[in-house]
């Protein structure tokens, strides 16, 4: 069974724990940060933060705010763009769960940057041989039984770690228990197939104004793959239609010419 | 006229003001090549993870394939619909065209991260990702453009008996030609298949990959009027108005169909048309301007008959599909709203020096190699 992590963002409480130890496990450098207008740190995603806690200040109606904490990172679709786009098949979905990356096959055209719907792959744009650089779900721990480190280090159980059919029944058993208290839409459940994050908010993606920040809600349910994976079907066709269809036309035209020559000269000759 | 002709040309051979202007830029894109090299994309480009595409990509890669379009849209009026007539135009259309690819993969080789893996997709396979055909296409179609030129080649050191070796096979070349270009133009269009949330109603259409290929024609067909008379005008030759009209006809025609393919999308799609914004502005210079009105010249007679008109009406065809595939790549492509592109000194330097490499190789093509008439008396191919 696949792996998947279920983010629910009711329990986050915004210490960002989970960014100092995805830095520590990746041995990432830190990053000098500035004030900003909002509680956001660092402001963007890239090469060297592979995820972030997004703050959200939601006003109620009555004028109280609500804070939400929402984590970024890749999303490791069950049939992520990003491999099915790659022309060297650097990105490859493995089979418990992380979408991981293949440095030394990378050609660095950056069409994964252009196709993830999540926009999560990042490119070391400071260096003068870069590579492409993203959550890799810690496939490293995953593989001998370890829990990605960001859901190990975090101290309110906000990102719970499992299988992802297990998580799943455990996000609807939560919005069902607690009616009020959960948007009763699980985000990554269906969108583009289907990711590795689970998330449960308290209200819906667009009311966090997430739509406009990586979190997009207009994706659709189909993997974006697809789209790919269809044109390439019918290129043998259109090959072979093609290569087809002008060797005949190629034969007939000539042959018709050949026919007009004859009858005009014939015509000459009466 | 023969005044301004004689300034710029005074002699074939002889390093002109027009040459000296092009190996300055050649030079400086050399430099700038150099430091992309070494200090790498972040630092030379303004390129970043919210345009990870820029410049380089729509124009070097996008028009310049489209443009090279020229190659195989004449092999396949002559070759495969028999249009005989057009045969002087065909050499240079397929020198332009391999001087465009070869421009192409030299521009593709500054664009990537890791350049001198540019062979990885030769032996690393994926082949659901339509980038990998897309290399595929493009490299196999360059090696036939390759042999193209090669046949050429040896017209000038009279190897004849290789010349009819090759003749006698020369179908097959065509046919693979026309065949990898039909499938690599509309391809380059299909890239963008993936990506509909970030683009702009507009262009993001699932019949990206024939509008892209159509357009690659009318590029292929304005570049080889262009072509012919800039040459004509540099090389002081006559101008083969008769032939270029006939051409200019079927300009007309493919424009036509062209303008019908992309309003029966946007009918089709629901797409709003009729807006203000900059993206709209766009749409509307490359719909209306440079497809409409170019499609409209040319049902006149007296445009399809006179040197300024075909001018005209085929360089604007040739713009309109380089702003389609700016208009594509850039303008429609949202990426994060709060950021935008702007391309660097060092990207526009080394766009330059693509183009003006280009002219200095067909310029001395044009000396070394049988490109305005065969060798081989009455026989052209």
């Amino acid at each position: 069974m696949s792996k998947a992590m279920l983010i629910d963002t009711t329990r986050c409480i915004g210490c960002r724990g989970c960014q100092v130890a995805c830095k520590s496990w990746h041995n990432l450098p830190g990053e000098r940060t500035t004030f900003s207008e909002t509680w956001s740190n660092p402001r963007y995603m890239n090469s060297n933060n592979y995820t972030r806690i997004i703050f959200r200040e939601v006003a109620q109606p009555e004028g109280k705010l609500n804070w939400h904490f929402i984590k970024r990172q890749c999303m490791h679709c069950l049939d992520p763009a990003c491999e099915s786009v790659c022309p060297v098949g650097a990105l490859i979905k493995l089979k418990d769960g992380p979408v991981v990356y293949d440095d030394y096959r990378c050609i660095g055209c950056r069409y994964c940057m252009m196709a993830c719907p999540f926009q999560v792959p990042k490119f070391e744009w400071g260096k003068a041989v870069p590579l492409i650089r993203k959550c890799d779900f810690c496939a490293d721990r995953i593989e001998i039984g370890l829990a990605p480190s960001c859901s190990t280090t975090c101290p309110s159980q906000a990102l719970v770690f499992g299988d992802r059919g297990a998580l799943l029944k455990e996000a609807h058993r939560r919005i069902g228990a607690h009616p009020g208290k959960y948007y009763p839409e699980v985000y990554g459940e269906k969108i583009v197939g289907g990711t590795a994050q689970l998330y449960l908010t308290p209200v819906s993606f667009e009311v966090l104004e997430l739509d406009h920040r990586g979190f997009r809600t207009d994706l659709g349910n189909v993997p974006y793959g697809i789209y790919g994976r269809e044109w390439m079907s019918k290129v043998p066709w259109v090959a072979l239609g093609v290569g087809g269809l002008a060797v005949g036309l190629h034969y007939i035209n000539q042959r018709r010419a050949e026919v007009q020559d004859q009858k005009s000269q014939e015509g000459k000759e009466d | 006229m023969s005044e301004k002709v004689e300034k710029w040309y005074p002699g074939e051979g002889k390093l002109t003001t027009g040459r000296a202007i092009l190996y300055v830029i050649l030079v400086l894109g050399l430099i700038s090549a150099v430091i992309r090299l070494f200090f790498g994309l972040g630092s030379t480009t303004n390129l970043s993870d919210a345009y990870p595409w820029g410049l380089w990509i729509s124009f070097d890669i996008l028009s310049g394939v489209a443009l090279a379009g020229g190659g195989f849209t004449m092999a396949a009026a002559i070759y495969i619909f028999n249009l005989k007539k057009f045969e002087p135009l065909l050499r240079p259309a397929k020198f332009s065209a391999f001087i465009g690819y070869l421009v192409f993969v030299i521009g593709l080789f500054f664009d990537l991260g890791q350049p001198w893996r540019i062979w990885h997709p030769m032996v690393m396979w994926n082949p659901q990702s339509v980038l990998f055909e897309v290399s595929w296409c493009v490299m196999l179609y360059t090696t036939v453009l390759g042999v193209d030129i090669f046949i050429m080649a040896l017209e000038r050191w009279k190897k004849y008996d290789l010349v009819a070796f090759f003749r006698n096979i020369y179908l097959v070349l065509v046919v693979a030609g026309v065949m990898l270009s039909t499938l690599h133009q509309s391809s380059l269009g299909a890239l963008y298949l993936l990506m509909p949330e970030k683009m702009s109603d507009l262009w993001a259409s699932q019949a990206i990959g024939p509008l892209f290929f159509c357009s690659a024609v009318i590029g292929g067909m304005g570049v080889v009027t262009l072509e012919s008379f800039i040459s004509s005008w540099a090389y002081k030759r006559k101008p083969e108005l008769k032939l270029l009209s006939s051409l200019g006809k079927g300009l007309g025609i493919v424009l036509l169909v062209y303008f019908a393919m992309k309003v029966t999308d946007l009918y089709a799609r629901g797409a709003t048309v009729w807006t203000l914004d900059k993206a709209h502005f766009f749409f509307y210079l490359e719909l209306f301007g440079t497809v409409a009105l170019p499609a409209i010249l040319l049902t006149f007679s007296e445009v399809r008959n006179s040197i300024k008109g075909l001018y005209w009406a085929a360089g604007l065809s040739a713009f309109g599909v380089v702003l389609n595939r700016f208009n594509v790549s850039l303008t429609s492509y949202g990426g994060y709203r709060d950021f935008s592109y702007f391309p660097s000194a060092i990207e526009i330097i080394i766009t330059l020096a693509l183009i003006a490499g280009g002219i200095l190789i067909f310029d001395w093509g044009t000396r070394y190699l049988p490109v305005y008439h065969s060798e081989l008396s009455g026989k052209t191919s």
